[in-house]
């Protein structure tokens, strides 16, 4: 009966899991690697099976599992990226891209006013570019999240909320 | 342009009479006008130079109201029904579209980057974002809402701005309070953007003229003195407690405060605000308020050509009485 408790109270809990040293140390690693970004200076965690966030706020992993048993979660932090479940490379989300956009020196794609525009409103980039992999989207000084490039494409994953409704300047 | 068509019921038109004097046919006339195209600067993303050069090379003619607060902004030229929202810049967070009578109550509060800040009543988070860009996405911020959908809507909002500092908790507030209580997690200051009757959100929603009761009012500020008891309860010694609401009936306003000061060890503060208000009242009918109560500002439509709202400090004060 006690164990029945427990692994309920277990299900209800936030499935949040901060990395430990080791951990973060091999994610930022990774994040050199793809985009030469070096340092996260806050808490990184995997939130649920896919979601990496980070996390800026003054309190414990400990404080926050209470917390979670006084209230329940629903949320915590900034939804950072993703990780590919086939190559392990790591997918920044539009946040993250912007978070760590001055660290970033390698794997940066370029994008021309259309095809801004064209990223913008949720559409894949029909082109080839002789690249290969998760690249960061960029149009003049913005951030627009990143792309996977591939033979012929550059796959989208603007959210839906966050596309462009229409052509900038075109009612 | 909004059709506005609404006959705002007697009960409603003799207590606003009563708030305004003289000045109530003024007040009604200001409802018929279009709401200001308000926004905020997300400081956590681009500085307000940069974003308000970016927008006028767009051809948007943009004001700076308050030389003090340079993220609040406003569009002064024409713009097509919905461009504010559907703009690169909001979709990549550089602003959030707020109404500037409800900038207030995090101005008032004014959290700190080392702070533990609840917003107890948070979704649909603008007040959230803005008070994290206050604190720089550092201490902590708990956002409480009780429910899912709101939820939802609160999470893509500070996701959108790059919250990083604040924990998304779902409990009904009064239940939260008590539980926070219990283990003894106590907060620097607390947000009370409690739930009302919207009164002063008329003039962007008329139809709340039409759901306009009494004894919606009278419910309500039973909920809002829960609510406000709660709260003090996991305060800090010396912690304060912004209480706003967007109405202007006096019984979800001052008498919630009057019943605050009469019932706990707390004070009421001084406000200033940057654009005209009005002192708390402390009659209504029959009804009277403590003296204090006139610390607590009313902000009219016809007076700062904002939303309506009402916005009061309480400061808990320490056992030995400073």
């Amino acid at each position: 009966m006690a164990n029945q408790k427990k692994k309920e109270q277990q299900k209800k809990m936030i499935p949040l899991k901060f990395f430990n040293k080791q951990e973060k140390e091999k994610f930022i690693k990774k994040l050199n690697e793809q985009f030469g970004i070096k340092d996260i200076p806050f808490s990184i965690a995997k939130l649920g099976s896919e979601r990496i966030i980070i996390f800026s706020g003054d309190v414990s992993e400990k404080e926050i599992l209470g917390l979670d048993r006084v209230a329940r979660i629903e949320g915590i932090g900034l939804y950072f990226a993703k990780i590919d479940e086939k190559t392990q490379d790591i997918r920044l989300s539009i946040e993250g891209v912007q978070l760590v956009a001055k660290q970033i020196t390698k794997n940066i794609f370029e994008l021309d006013e259309k095809t801004a525009e064209q990223w913008m409103m949720g559409q894949d980039l029909n082109m080839t570019t002789g690249k290969k992999g998760f690249y960061i989207m960029k149009f003049k000084d913005d951030f627009l999240g990143t792309g996977k490039i591939s033979a012929e494409k550059i796959s989208n994953f603007i959210p839906k909320s966050r596309r462009l409704k229409y052509k900038e300047n075109q009612p | 342009m909004t059709k506005r068509n609404y006959e705002p019921k007697p009960l409603f038109v003799e207590r606003m009479k009563e708030l305004l004097g003289k000045d109530f046919e003024n007040y009604l006339e200001t409802l018929k006008k279009d709401p200001v195209r308000s926004f905020r600067c997300n400081t956590l993303k681009i500085s307000p130079d940069k974003l308000k050069k970016r927008l006028e090379e767009k051809g948007w003619k943009i004001k700076v109201p308050f030389k003090n607060f340079p993220e609040i902004m406003i569009v002064e030229s024409e713009l097509q029904p919905g461009e504010l929202g559907r703009a690169l810049e909001h979709l990549l967070g550089y602003y959030y579209i707020q109404e500037i009578a409800s900038m207030l109550p995090p101005l008032v509060l004014s959290p700190k980057p080392d702070e533990k800040v609840l917003d107890l009543c948070a979704s649909p988070g603008s007040k959230t974002t803005q008070m994290s860009a206050m604190m720089e996405n550092s201490g902590l911020l708990i956002a409480n809402e009780m429910k899912i959908g709101r939820i939802k809507i609160l999470a893509a909002n500070t996701e959108r701005c790059g919250v990083m500092n604040m924990i998304i908790t779902k409990k009904d507030g009064i239940a939260l309070c008590k539980r926070f209580k219990e283990n003894n997690f106590l907060f620097d200051k607390i947000l009370l953007d409690a739930p009302c009757s919207g009164e002063g959100t008329i003039r962007s929603t008329p139809r709340t003229l039409e759901m306009w009761n009494i004894k919606t009012i009278e419910n309500l500020s039973k909920l809002q003195k829960s609510l406000i008891a709660s709260a003090i309860e996991i305060l800090k010694p010396n912690g304060e407690l912004v209480y706003s609401t967007c109405t202007h009936a006096p019984e979800e306003n001052e008498e919630v405060i009057n019943f605050a000061l009469k019932n706990f060890n707390v004070k009421i503060e001084k406000i200033n605000l940057p654009l005209k208000t009005l002192a708390g009242i402390t009659k209504f009918g029959e009804k009277e308020y403590l003296e204090d109560v006139k610390y607590a500002c009313r902000v009219y439509p016809h007076l700062s050509d904002t939303e309506g709202f009402f916005i009061s400090k309480i400061k808990k004060i320490n056992k030995n009485g400073k």
